[in-house]
């Protein structure tokens, strides 16, 4: 037993000890983009500065706030350089606890100013519209219509086919935290509420209802033009709409990515680096041309695409104005009411 | 001078000193909660008390459909002759292997089936195999005697009601842990609650707050769970105590019992049970290697070879890093097990339970809990190689699995007559050599399939994949990364890519014992 015991553990500790030293690196990136894209998109700025890039990523159940609780969690000795957020309103709740730090120049001064950081933590870019993604067919077997926008959804004549993601975490959470900022926060609680007396049906994300609807369990869903995208590329007959929010509040919810440099951060000229890389007109680009079909705000990038490909911002449709600031205030109050209503 | 750890409260104290560490220095906030009496203050808030007791209810079920389908498995596939009984047996445990939601996805595939029962349902089946496997020693060494006299006294009927009282003690603990993993899965019922009436579970209560600034917040939520969860187990251990009889005497075991003219219906049953729990939620994630929309290109398999080659090609190094951080850590539980087992076979009573209850907490805590204690104890300045690198990763993860495999293992222990380990004493035998030579090596396949249970729940650990940066780049984040953004042919590729990768060795070793058997 001996004789076999001893070779076994030699292995082991030869196997182990190399690896407890952790890798060597110029640069901690935290992303809880898409690993599929995010990763190539670090890989050409390695390739570009030859920098090493120690890459951290999120998945969907943590959703974004498994990598912010982290950072908060690391705050006392920070370990990630920069954070790229595929959402806003977690990077905006970091800045406030104080756990971001400037980081200005030329290239994030070239996006549009709503959005990014008056005084440089954070800037956005490649977004997503939060729309609603329907199936022709199945609507017209049901006889069913489109809500006209986004509170009617719950109204009785909509609510019985169709769907949304809880918004407990990621952009739904984000997008119920807009409309508590504009609509106030007693309305969208009794509309939220409501909702759940009617036939809305809600999952545990927006892959979730955008797959609902392929396999016809009901004909539309609100979710993000990346899910509508993936659907169409699975092959699914989907068409989607860039809905208002109410009648008289108009414009579709543009959610940016945002990234930012952590306070403390240990390599700040490469943290820089690498968000000006973010910010350019080729990754934004990639982003719009890749699977996902992430919505360029920088007025730089040129698409040749037509509008049924990848409709534009502006162009195409009405973009709903947003106070980020007050959104993601808003956010850290109203999240414990919509736990309190949808964890029961 | 002779070597300390030549005692066995030396060995064993030193293991347990080892475990209580890797509890402690994670947990120790989670625990102050407990002391505290946050538990008991969290329920006095009725929405929370309703989502607590649904959750205990739901779980509860869930483990008795674990144990009503993993029971009938684990006897007709080890103790009786049913057609394929060696492959039934080699099959059982892949369940473990494949990620609960992933079976979810699968059964609502299959059935549409959604809500609050769909979701008992699935999680009944995700975890019978525990009770099984835990059974599956039990009856092998069932005594021949007792078996042939309630065979001739009461045939079949009598024969396995002897069956299911010698393998009761091991149920109720595998049962235990069903509960226990049923009560905290999230994703689950966070799937399944999608149409119909929604429902909350606790875990959800508990994950929203660890998103909240404060651990503590988070802590005070898992405080009630974790204290049931430290119960349930100890009343596992406790009932495991008091029912189970020590094997003595017989060194001769069991045959197999024959079922004559009912060998088909047997067969059948068999086969349908390991339909529900392996076989057809895997044939649905087979079909979504290549299912799509009417409007895709290419045909099935087209689509499906090319699944393939995507999670070959993106996710092959994540899983040679899970797999590196798994063996590692089942490596480590290789060496920490056997004196806990030992210790829990060995000591009576409310002690030795606590003891393993206590070393079980990094088990019952919510994986996130854990990983943010790991964080606030590792992350310190001049610690960052420990703390970026695979040491703290491989530390954690055995510290969170240990107890899988210590309990495994002392089940097998049990089945050692107590005359062989009082002779091996009296021949003035080490307490290292004693566990190795009475104990680790009649055992051994048991030893390395507990190593290789660590080895499977670490490839499978998603909460601390994400928190600890030795171990973030990981089979576990690629898969629901992909899972989240809807890469429905790579996640079914990449589930079955790793589930057939933790189950080659498992294969491997069943086919070389089959092997060895023959040969005798």
């Amino acid at each position: 037993m001996r004789a076999t015991l001893a070779p076994l553990l030699l292995a082991l500790a030869a196997w182990t000890i190399p690896a407890c030293g952790g890798p060597e690196h110029d640069l901690v990136v935290y992303a809880s983009h898409d690993q599929e894209h995010s990763e190539p998109i670090i890989q050409m700025f390695e390739e570009l500065t030859g920098l090493t890039v120690h890459a951290q990523y999120d998945v969907e159940q943590n959703k974004t706030v498994g990598l912010v609780n982290r950072i908060r969690a690391e705050a006392g000795n920070p370990y990630a350089d920069v954070f790229w957020n595929n959402e806003i309103a977690h990077t905006i709740r970091l800045k406030e606890a104080g756990l971001t730090q400037p980081a200005e120049s030329e290239a994030t001064r070239t996006m549009p100013e709503e959005f990014r950081d008056s005084e440089g933590h954070w800037v956005g870019f490649a977004a997503r519209a939060r729309v609603i993604m329907y199936s022709p067919e199945l609507l017209a077997a049901r006889g069913a219509k489109l809500p006209p926008n986004i509170l009617d959804m719950s109204a009785s004549a909509y609510a019985g086919h169709g769907g949304l993601a809880r918004p407990l975490t990621g952009t739904t959470l984000t997008h119920f935290a807009v409309l508590s900022q504009k609509l106030g926060r007693e309305r969208v609680l009794q509309w939220l509420h409501n909702s759940r007396e009617t036939d809305l049906s809600y999952t545990n994300g927006n892959a979730t209802v955008m797959r609902r609807v392929c396999q016809n369990d009901f004909p539309w869903c609100l979710t993000d033009t990346d899910d509508a995208a993936a659907a169409v590329a699975n092959g699914y007959p989907m068409q989607v709409v860039y809905p208002n929010q109410t009648e008289n509040l108009r414009g579709t919810l543009l959610i940016p990515n945002t990234v930012c440099m952590i306070s403390g951060a240990k390599n700040p000229e490469a943290a820089q680096q690498f968000i000006d890389f973010l910010v350019s007109p080729e990754v934004e680009e990639y982003l719009a041309k890749s699977r996902s079909k992430q919505i360029p705000l920088n007025p730089k990038v040129t698409l040749n695409l037509p509008p049924e490909d990848l409709p534009l911002p502006y162009r195409d449709y009405e973009v709903l104005a947003v106070d980020w600031e007050a959104t993601a205030a808003e956010l850290d109050v109203v999240q414990d009411e919509f736990q309190k209503l949808f964890i029961q | 001078m002779p070597s300390p750890l030549r005692h066995p409260a030396a060995l064993q104290g030193l293991a347990v000193l080892i475990a209580l560490g890797l509890v402690i220095g994670p947990l120790g906030p989670l625990l102050w909660a407990v002391l505290r009496g946050d538990a008991i203050t969290q329920l006095s808030e009725p929405r929370v008390a309703l989502v607590f007791w649904r959750s205990v209810w739901m779980a509860a079920l869930s483990a008795g459909l674990a144990v009503a389908v993993g029971l009938p498995l684990a006897i007709l596939a080890y103790r009786t002759r049913i057609w394929g009984a060696e492959l039934l047996a080699m099959l059982m445990p892949l369940t473990l292997l494949l990620p609960p939601l992933l079976m979810a996805q699968g059964w609502n595939g299959l059935t549409g089936w959604d809500g609050l029962w769909a979701s008992v349902f699935v999680l009944g089946m995700c975890y019978a195999p525990l009770p099984a496997l835990l059974a599956s020693r039990a009856l092998r060494t069932q005594s021949a005697a007792a078996h042939e006299t309630a065979l001739m006294l009461g045939g079949r009927k009598l024969a396995l009601r002897e069956m299911v009282r010698t393998a009761r003690p091991a149920v109720i603990l595998g049962a235990s842990l069903a509960f226990l993993f049923a009560i905290t899965d999230f994703a689950v019922p966070d799937y399944m609650a999608a149409l119909g009436e929604t429902f909350g579970v606790y875990p959800g209560h508990v994950y929203t707050h660890f998103r909240d600034d404060d651990y503590w917040s988070g802590a005070r939520a898992a405080a009630p769970l974790v204290l049931l969860c430290g119960l349930v187990l100890y009343l596992g251990l406790w009932a495991r105590d008091h029912w189970g009889a020590e094997e003595v005497g017989s060194e001769r075991q069991a045959q197999s019992m024959d079922w004559g003219r009912q060998t088909a219906l047997t067969s059948l049953i068999g086969w349908s049970l390991l339909s529900l729990t392996l076989l057809a939620p895997l044939v649905r994630i087979v079909y979504e290697l290549g299912v799509a929309g009417p409007e895709a290109p290419g045909t099935w398999s087209t689509r499906a070879s090319e699944s393939v080659q995507a999670a070959l090609d993106r996710g092959r190094e994540d899983i040679g890093r899970s797999f590196r951080n798994g063996a590692m850590a089942g490596g480590l539980a290789l060496l920490l097990a056997p004196a806990l087992a030992h210790l829990l076979v060995r000591t009576k009573g409310w002690c030795g339970r606590s003891i393993m209850t206590l070393t079980a907490l990094p088990l019952l805590a919510p994986g996130v809990g854990y990983g943010m204690g790991a964080i606030s104890f590792a992350n310190r300045p001049g610690w960052s190689n420990f703390y970026q690198g695979t040491g703290l990763v491989v530390l954690v993860f055995a510290g969170r699995f240990l107890p899988i495999a210590v309990f495994l293992l002392a089940e097998r222990f049990r089945s050692v007559p107590r005359s062989r380990d009082d002779a091996a004493v009296l021949h003035g035998l080490s307490y290292p050599r004693r566990l190795i030579q009475v104990f680790v090596a009649p055992q051994a396949s048991a030893w390395l399939l507990a190593a290789t249970l660590v080895v499977v729940f670490a490839v499978r650990e998603l909460d601390l994949a994400i928190l600890l940066p030795g171990a973030n780049q990981s089979a576990a984040v690629r898969y629901f990364n992909a899972l989240h953004f809807a890469r429905d042919g790579f996640v079914a590729a990449f589930g079955l890519l790793i589930a057939i990768l933790l189950f080659l060795p498992v294969m491997a070793y069943a086919a070389w014992t089959s092997l060895c058997r023959r040969d005798d």
